[in-house]
């Protein structure tokens, strides 16, 4: 999959989602200054799920995809300092189905990481910390970390 | 293998040399050589026991079709038992680590269960039947007959899935447990698939982390360590030693894979390599060697001068070096500026005592693993010097010898055992002042021993290091054959075969803690009384002289109530005697 297979992959993946895509996302490419359109990073927004502490908020998140795509997984971030248990300082998403190494397929589908990371928002995986914040109060204080989920939910309104 | 029967070659021809010598000690009395060994010598059980030590080899050298060999073997072994076909077979057993027997439970046991986390699907999905399909990956649309699947039927492009395979060859050995593109499915991605899809390269390397896997996620098997060595090492465990010498003549222990180190043990062996590594050296180099300055803290070294010290900038504190006071406090009210009363007034409190015996003993140990180090890495660079000597020799002194002497090359082999030999004894001889560093300073008979065997070992190989080096040398440089060459040749032999046997012993007997030696030693020594000192020293731990004498009278009753064993000397004396007759030390 050297080369050129990335963009072409990433033009039907844009088809496809305007095609058809779950309620409340929002996953497009980024449009530069000059009003071209860079395919390779996508500005996407991840909906807390209903039900749920996240519920009402709504989740700016960035897919980097480089030329490797869909050899290697695109790199995905949320704003610095986001807070969650899996989530890097950096912002960047720690999950397996991301990792090159383990988890990660080719066949998996832009729409299969947002539903993805959606479902990692309300079910973190504590056996594998990314920032210090967010999993000590997972573990220890369950009371302040919804307090805080909420908090967050709130500092992301809809984009209306 | 043909390392196999070099060994048998030089077994017998071990035991021909023997004879050989015994001949020659008898014509030519005045050589003295033989008798120092003589006590290690007549040991005949021992010798056999050696022999048949020797003999039994426990491990089997692999070059890489003997690998490939035994890799398809087995493949095709669990191929018929479980009646699957050849891809699945080296799938299932590179999951169990080539383990035939592991397969066998396991697949017996559940094999359904095998299947699910091994990847292999019972019943192989054919594409769906339709005219064109999607491909998963690229999301193009092609024919049917451009996509392809593993056994689960979901379809790619042939491109998608040579650009997929080939991205896992390049990504290392993972590609040998590759999976279906798809992220919901399991199946295992076979070596035939692999192989025929990508470039003729990428296939060889998937190739080669094929036969690595053999090697390297089977328990029996290692690569030899040398640098540039391709053989490999299949080993039984549980039957004599660890050491292997692998078909590059490469000498490594098989547990720790370091170089070979009998006598000493694989743990020693890495605390000895740790340490020589470690800064801890350093450390008690500064500690024993420098003070701190008392405002910084930083080490200082005082090489000369007085004992005011003005600590470098930016500190520049002034201090007495003496008693680590402050250079203002010195001066007529405490004694005059270099006659520090202070720190002698502070020494008879015991103050600095402490201090100054921690800096005192780690003087000693710097000094005492000095001692050894130098040595360990003196035998060491012999050793080099004595391999780069034997290559020297089987390239192109060998030829000129044969030539000179007149005597066919096959007659020259004695000279190539020789030094064979002195490599081997420079290894053995270099771990032994590993040993010796580690063995307990209480435990003075043994080290007495100890260093009674090793300066006969060093002299034994100096002897023989000298005939095979300088002796050589003037039969080399005649213009005609030399009468004595063949006088030459039997003392060499013999010096070889009394050294190897000197050695192997001392290998034993060190490996035995020194317990087994001293019997030996003191049955040679004392004709036949037995010594009883050194052997139990292991359980004392009496450090003064008045608890070593009583313990050494209870041990002498334990016994045959006969003799009391010399606390210094370890000879065996009679009862009635109060001073030792050997080292006159009193009991």
């Amino acid at each position: 999959m050297s080369g050129g297979i990335a963009r072409g992959r990433l033009t039907e993946e844009r088809k496809a989602w305007r095609k058809n895509h779950p309620h409340g996302f929002v996953a497009k490419p980024e449009t530069l200054p000059d009003g071209s359109v860079n395919l390779m990073i996508w500005q996407c927004t991840i909906p807390g799920k209903t039900g749920t502490d996240w519920e009402g908020g709504y989740y700016p998140l960035t897919l980097h995809f480089t030329e490797d795509y869909p050899s290697k997984p695109p790199k995905c971030k949320f704003p610095q300092g986001f807070f969650h248990p899996n989530v890097y300082p950096s912002g960047t998403v720690c999950l397996s189905i991301l990792n090159e190494d383990s988890g990660w397929r080719p066949a998996i589908t832009v729409k299969q990481i947002l539903v993805g990371i959606q479902d990692l928002l309300d079910s973190p995986n504590p056996a594998d910390p990314a920032q210090t914040d967010g999993y000590h109060l997972f573990i220890q204080d369950t009371v302040e970390y919804k307090r805080r989920v909420r908090q967050q939910a709130k500092q992301y309104p809809p984009l209306v | 293998m043909d390392s196999e029967d070099d060994m048998h070659d030089a077994n017998d021809a071990e035991s021909l040399d023997d004879d050989f010598y015994s001949g020659e000690t008898a014509m030519d009395s005045d050589d003295g050589d033989a008798a120092d060994y003589e006590f290690i010598d007549n040991d005949s059980d021992d010798s056999d026991d050696l022999l048949s030590r020797r003999s039994q080899q426990n491990y089997t050298i692999l070059n890489e079709a003997d690998i490939h060999l035994r890799q398809e073997d087995d493949i095709m072994k669990i191929s018929s038992i479980l009646s699957i076909s050849h891809v699945a077979a080296a799938i299932l057993l590179r999951h169990y680590n080539w383990s035939v027997s592991k397969v066998n439970d396991e697949w017996f046991a559940d094999e359904e269960k095998v299947r699910r986390v091994v990847g292999l699907l019972e019943e192989p999905r054919a594409l769906p039947n339709v005219k064109e399909l999607t491909c998963g990956i690229c999301f193009e649309v092609y024919p049917c007959d451009s996509m392809s699947s593993a056994a689960c039927g979901h379809p790619f492009c042939v491109t998608c899935w040579k650009g997929y395979i080939s991205t896992s060859i390049n990504d290392g050995p993972g590609c040998l447990t590759l999976r279906c593109p798809d992220p919901s499915c399991g199946a295992a991605v076979g070596q035939d698939m692999i192989v025929s899809m990508v470039s003729h390269d990428d296939a060889e390397k998937y190739q080669r982390y094929f036969l690595r896997s053999f090697v390297e996620d089977n328990r029996k098997t290692k690569w030899c360590p040398a640098p540039g060595c391709d053989y490999a090492v299949d080993f039984i465990v549980g039957g004599g030693t660890f050491d292997v010498t692998c078909g590059c003549s490469y000498s490594f222990c098989w547990n720790c894979t370091e170089e070979a180190h009998r006598p000493v043990d694989c743990d020693t062996v890495s605390k000895w390599i740790m340490k020589n590594s470690a800064e801890s050296e350093n450390m008690n180099w500064i500690l024993a060697n420098s003070k701190p300055c008392p405002k910084c803290k930083r080490p200082i070294e005082k090489n000369q001068g007085c004992m005011h010290i003005t600590c470098t900038p930016p500190c520049k504190f002034e201090f007495c070096w003496l008693c680590l006071g402050a250079w203002s406090d010195h001066g007529e009210r405490t004694g005059g500026f270099y006659a520090c009363n202070r720190y002698e007034a502070a020494k008879q409190e015991g103050v600095y005592d402490d201090t100054e015996k921690r800096r005192e003993m780690a003087k000693n140990s710097l000094e005492r693993y000095t001692h050894y180090y130098e040595r360990w890495a003196t035998n060491q660079s012999s050793r080099q010097k004595a391999l780069a000597d034997l290559q020297q020799m089987q390239s192109t002194h060998l030829e000129k010898l044969s030539d000179k002497q007149c005597q066919p090359e096959s007659q020259l082999k004695f000279i190539t055992e020789a030094w064979l030999q002195i490599v081997e004894c420079r290894r053995v001889l270099k771990w032994t002042y590993a040993y010796g560093y580690y063995l307990p300073e209480r435990e003075h008979a043994k080290r007495q021993f100890f260093e009674y065997l090793q300066g006969e070992a060093e002299s034994g190989l100096e002897r023989l290091h000298q005939c095979a080096e300088k002796e050589l040398q003037t039969h080399l440089n005649v213009e005609s054959p030399s009468k004595d060459f063949n006088e030459f040749r039997m003392k060499l032999a013999g010096l070889t075969s009394v050294t190897r046997n000197y050695f192997e012993n001392l290998v034993r007997a060190l490996e035995n803690g020194l317990s087994d030696v001293d019997g030996h030693g003191g049955s040679s020594r004392t004709g036949g009384a037995r010594t009883l000192g050194a052997g139990s020293s292991k359980s004392r731990s009496s450090r003064s002289k008045g608890a070593a004498r009583s313990s050494s009278g209870s041990r002498a009753t334990d016994d045959s109530g006969q003799h009391w064993s010399c606390e210094y000397c370890t000879f065996a004396n009679a009862k009635s005697a109060t001073v030792c007759q050997m080292c006159q030390q009193r009991r």
